[in-house]
């Protein structure tokens, strides 16, 4: 009998400690999230000029399965033209120089409650609004966006916006 | 009948289990019997012979040693025979039984646990889980100003959505 109780006592206690750390790990969850919203974020921004006669694709580009396909797929050669890194702060503008001299000004609106970045974009010249106005995609992290159909030295632009908490801005 | 009375009595007297009164009328009739006097006599004889054997015996006696051997055996541990372990281990069989059920109680009730927290913790595959479907990039507002535009999905690599948006444009003839 009392060999029980104590056996009773110590799985009362057993569950009492696996639920307690489960309820820990759900705090430490949500306070993560907290913080995520309001901690800066990296992100890479890719530039790739497309064209349709025959050449070569950059072999960074082969792991962008997406970029095979429609409506990429008519493109024949790819070229990495740049690849700047940075970091997006929440309600922060972050500036890209596009090489047809247009510029891209990204930024972090929020995170939402799945994780996933709301960001937002404009692809402008300097003081206009010309091209793109405004864009707002939700991103999941490591999932990259594109803005494709700026032409430019007898190609197309492709821009890819990545962001991702894994890679380390520069 | 009556001698055999007063052969108990005789008996009784030298033991000294007689009551004062009844101690006192007999020594009144034993002297006038010469023949119980002398059988007292013998007893008394035999019994401070008795007496001094026994007084012998125990001089030669070491107490010392056979009290040590005594405590010694008092204080060793009890070694059943064979033939007692077997109901020994028999009234034990119910208390193992007890520890064993509540071991595997616990055991279960760990790997339970272990299996819940498992569940929690586990990486959710690919399109299984609320989460995975968030994946990839979604366009949720667009102005396209002046321009043309088409917003495109296209498949990640992992069978994400990834968003594409197409503008048209005009040769802008910038370097």
């Amino acid at each position: 009998m009392r060999r029980r109780r104590r056996s009773l006592v110590v799985t009362m206690l057993l569950g009492a400690w696996l639920y307690s750390g489960v309820a820990s790990a759900q705090q430490t969850s949500l306070a993560r999230s907290d913080r995520d919203a309001t901690s800066s974020v990296p992100a890479e921004v890719l530039v790739v000029l497309a064209k349709e006669e025959e050449g070569k694709i950059d072999p960074q580009l082969k792991k962008l399965t997406a970029l095979r396909r429609p409506p990429f797929n008519s493109f024949r050669s790819m070229k990495i033209l740049s690849k700047p890194k940075l970091t997006l702060t929440p309600g922060k503008d972050e500036i890209v120089s596009l090489p047809n001299g247009r510029r891209l000004k990204l930024t972090l609106l929020r995170v939402m409650p799945d994780g996933r970045y709301k960001v937002r974009a404009a692809i402008n010249r300097p003081n206009k609004s010309d091209y793109l106005p405004l864009l707002q995609v939700v991103a999941s992290a490591g999932d990259p966006f594109f803005v494709a159909g700026q032409s430019y030295q007898g190609g197309t632009l492709v821009v890819g916006v990545t962001v991702d908490p894994q890679k380390t801005s520069k | 009948m009556e001698s055999a009375k007063a052969d108990e009595k005789l008996q009784m007297f030298f033991d000294g289990e007689l009551s004062p009164q009844e101690e006192a009328e007999l020594r009144r009739e034993l002297e006038g019997s010469t023949e119980n006097m002398a059988e007292l006599r013998q007893w008394e004889q035999m019994r401070e012979a008795m007496h001094g054997a026994a007084a012998e015996w125990t001089a030669k006696l070491d107490s010392d040693a056979l009290f040590a051997r005594i405590e010694a055996e008092v204080s060793a541990p009890e070694l059943p025979s064979e033939v007692e372990r077997a109901p020994v281990e028999l009234r034990v069989v119910p208390g193992g039984r007890e520890r064993r059920i509540w071991g595997g109680l616990a055991t279960g009730f760990a790997a339970a646990a272990a299996i819940f927290l498992a569940v929690l913790a586990w990486p959710e595959e690919p399109g299984t889980t609320p989460l995975q479907m968030a994946r990839g990039t979604e366009v949720v507002a667009v102005d396209f100003g002046a321009n043309a535009g088409t917003v495109f999905e296209v498949e990640g690599g992992a069978g994400q959505p990834l968003a594409v948006i197409w503008i048209d444009d005009e040769e802008m003839g910038m370097p």
